[in-house]
């Protein structure tokens, strides 16, 4: 194995699996549409909660795609063959993170107009929103695989995932909206921008270790 | 592929869960030889043939592979071995060649075809793995024996779900490895038809 | 220097047959404390002059909210250690301290609502230290549902180690984006470097709860460690022994 043939897998696995991208995509808009519905559909209050919302449902949708990533490859025995296969295992696991997150982002990305569109966010900090996105996602992708390893060998570990993890995404949440926020009142919203990517690199720094540690010990 | 090696492993304490596995087990092993773990179900003859390789860390003992010291760190030997456990890392939503491709990437499609005529899966090449039987999808797991060039091979019971024509097969291709020197440590219940080997018991 | 009680330390035994004298006195003097600082406290202390008598409730509040925080930092360092030096007695330590940490948290979260109504004139605000503690509860919380779900130890041990120190790289994080959100709350009564505001015949006695406080937790954290331990290791002869000579 190497680290090429490993992502090109990565990749085709993803291509082959795409309905769990779509279901990921309509968990996302379903429950966006939870809020005008329930809450207030007057265009003032979505107008100035959108961000919020759409961070939200974000935050679950993401961690519903996370929750089972290493299901399969420890169900098949991939995973006793990522830790022999004499490659650096934190490598192995970023490189799928990598891969999950291009493969989620990006349609999560593409559907952002139309649910911006629908809860009146203004134009003004619809980039915004995007920016928050690409700062923001990277680390709860990669708190959430180390959620996933922990919780590989059992049968029903989504509701856990969801306990242990949902904590640790609330500073990238606050971030985020603040950040929307301050574009929405026309003030500097650089400062949380910084933020988000420097919980994300810290996340890039300790997360594929500690992912590599709770793999090798459900691996064994 | 090197000229010869060595796997030496003293003194190892194996512990899973709550059970003792081994306490102080030995053995040695080099190039040419092809040593099989005897013991009954449970004895930890899988366990054993995972912390050879890195899978599972041992509470205590020592082991060295071509006189180098890996108890620490395996990645040595893992550079120069296949490990092949009971689930086989076979992925299911991949075809037999895009799977074998993960594991060998360098391989020409003139060798993969020819190696996999030899194993009966040229028909199903393209196939998705999902599709296949169990003994269909050993012999995919199988065929990174064939196209890969790794001295230590460590294979936890290689010949179930195999039919006759395949585990004879087996048989010879590790013969043919252990001849030009490669070293293979192995665990089946099986008899061995046509292939020699020096067994190593493990009580418990 | 001598390293050699460090990696004792990691030996189940020899911290049984160590701590096996500490904890009941340590639980005592925290019991003893923490009453005599309760009723010193709620009777002999002076009113507040603008919260009046409701203020007392302080005397609960800040021993337990300053022990539910430092029960999770003493978790990652437990679970750091582990990780590193593979020392067989720290998850013994985070299983122990996990649900005295969630019990502390709890009473924090609940004493302080109580505390609000009368001052605030609420029971919850979204405030930052509040959502704080209600962040560390769920940590907590994680950690013991984890714990559960894993039958297989030698992994359990491992997951609650790196939750564990994910959780103390976090922390710091999550209280400071909180902070961001708007806060309500006063200040912190006791900081390292400067005198508190209050007037010591208010303070002394908080002191003497929290300290007492620390105490009583060491001791029962020291007695549950003791009881994981003879589980984990009935097998082992010395259990045994200790068993038979004393009874259970």
């Amino acid at each position: 194995m190497t680290y090429t043939s490993f992502l090109v897998s990565e990749f085709l696995l993803i291509w082959r699996r795409k309905q769990d991208v779509i279901n990921v995509l309509l968990f996302f808009i379903i429950a966006v549409t939870l809020f005008p519905i329930g809450v207030s559909s007057s265009p003032e209050f979505l107008a100035s909660a959108a961000g919020g919302i759409i961070w939200c449902a974000a935050v679950l949708a993401i961690l519903m795609a996370v929750e089972g990533m290493f299901k399969e490859d420890f169900r098949d025995g991939s995973l006793e063959q990522w830790v022999v296969s004499g490659l650096s295992l934190p490598a192995l696991i970023l490189l799928k993170v990598v891969a999950q997150w291009l493969a989620f982002l990006l349609p999560l990305l593409g559907i952002m107009p139309l649910l911006s569109e629908m809860l009146f966010l203004p134009e003004s900090s619809f980039w915004v929103l995007i920016m928050t996105f690409l700062l923001g996602t990277p680390s709860l992708f990669l708190i959430g695989v180390i959620g996933a390893a922990l919780t590989v060998s059992l049968r029903q570990g989504a509701m856990l995932v969801m306990l242990l993890i949902l904590p640790f995404y609330l500073p990238v949440i606050i971030f985020s909206t603040l950040a929307i926020q301050a574009a929405e009142a026309n003030l500097p919203y650089s400062g949380q921008l910084a933020l988000l990517s420097a919980m994300s690199l810290l996340s890039l720094v300790i997360s594929p270790f500690m992912t590599a540690i709770a793999i090798k010990a459900s691996a064994s | 592929m090197q000229s010869s090696v060595s796997l030496t492993i003293s003194g190892l304490w194996i512990e899973r869960g709550e059970r003792d596995l081994c306490k102080d087990f030995s053995f040695s092993a080099q190039s040419g030889e092809v040593v099989r773990i005897l013991g009954e179900n449970g004895a930890g003859k899988s366990s054993l043939l995972k912390v050879i390789v890195g899978v599972i860390s041992p509470l205590e003992g020592k082991i060295v592979y071509s006189g180098e010291d890996v108890t620490l760190d395996r990645n040595p030997l893992q550079q120069d071995a296949i490990y092949i456990g009971h689930s086989v890392g076979v992925k299911n939503l991949l075809t037999v060649a895009e799977n074998i491709r993960c594991y060998c990437p360098d391989v020409s499609p003139e060798t993969l075809d020819t190696v996999l005529k030899q194993l009966d899966l040229l028909d199903h090449i393209d196939a998705l793995v999902r599709t296949l039987s169990a003994g269909q999808l050993r012999r995919v797991a199988l065929a990174r024996l064939w196209l890969t060039e790794k001295t230590l091979w460590l294979l936890d019971e290689p010949f179930a779900s195999l039919d006759v024509g395949a585990i004879a097969l087996l048989e010879e291709r590790i013969q043919l490895h252990v001849s030009s020197g490669g070293l293979v440590v192995l665990t089946t219940h099986q008899d061995l038809r046509s292939l020699s080997c020096r067994d190593v018991a493990l009580l418990s | 220097m001598n390293w050699t009680w460090f990696h004792k330390l990691g030996s189940p035994k020899w911290f049984f047959h160590r701590s096996k004298a500490w904890a009941l006195p340590l639980f005592a003097v925290g019991c003893v404390g923490l009453i005599v600082g309760l009723i010193w406290g709620l009777v002999f202390a002076p009113a507040d002059y603008q919260q009046g008598n409701s203020f007392r409730i302080i005397y609960m509040h800040v021993p337990v909210a300053m022990l539910a925080q430092s029960c999770y930092f003493a978790l990652g360092v437990a679970g750091f250690v582990f990780l590193v030096w593979r020392m067989k007695i720290a998850p013994i330590f985070i299983k122990a301290m996990a649900p005295i940490g969630a019990v502390m948290a709890l009473i924090a979260l609940v004493s302080g609502a109580i505390w609000g109504k009368p001052t605030w004139g609420t029971w919850w605000v979204w405030d930052a230290r509040l959502t704080s503690v209600l962040v560390l509860f769920f940590l907590y919380m994680g950690i013991i549902v984890l714990q559960k779900a894993l039958d297989d130890q030698v992994l359990a041990n491992k997951a609650v180690a790196v939750i564990s120190v994910v959780g103390l790289i976090n922390l710091p994080i999550i209280k400071y984006s909180v902070v961001l959100l708007e806060t309500l709350h006063q200040g912190p009564t006791f900081t390292l470097t400067k005198k508190p505001e209050m007037p010591s015949e208010m303070w002394l006695p908080l002191l003497v709860c929290a300290i007492c406080m620390y105490f009583l937790m060491a001791g029962l954290v020291l007695w549950r460690m003791q009881s994981e331990i003879l589980k984990r290791e009935y097998r082992s002869s010395w259990v045994r022994e200790e068993v038979m000579k004393r009874g259970l």
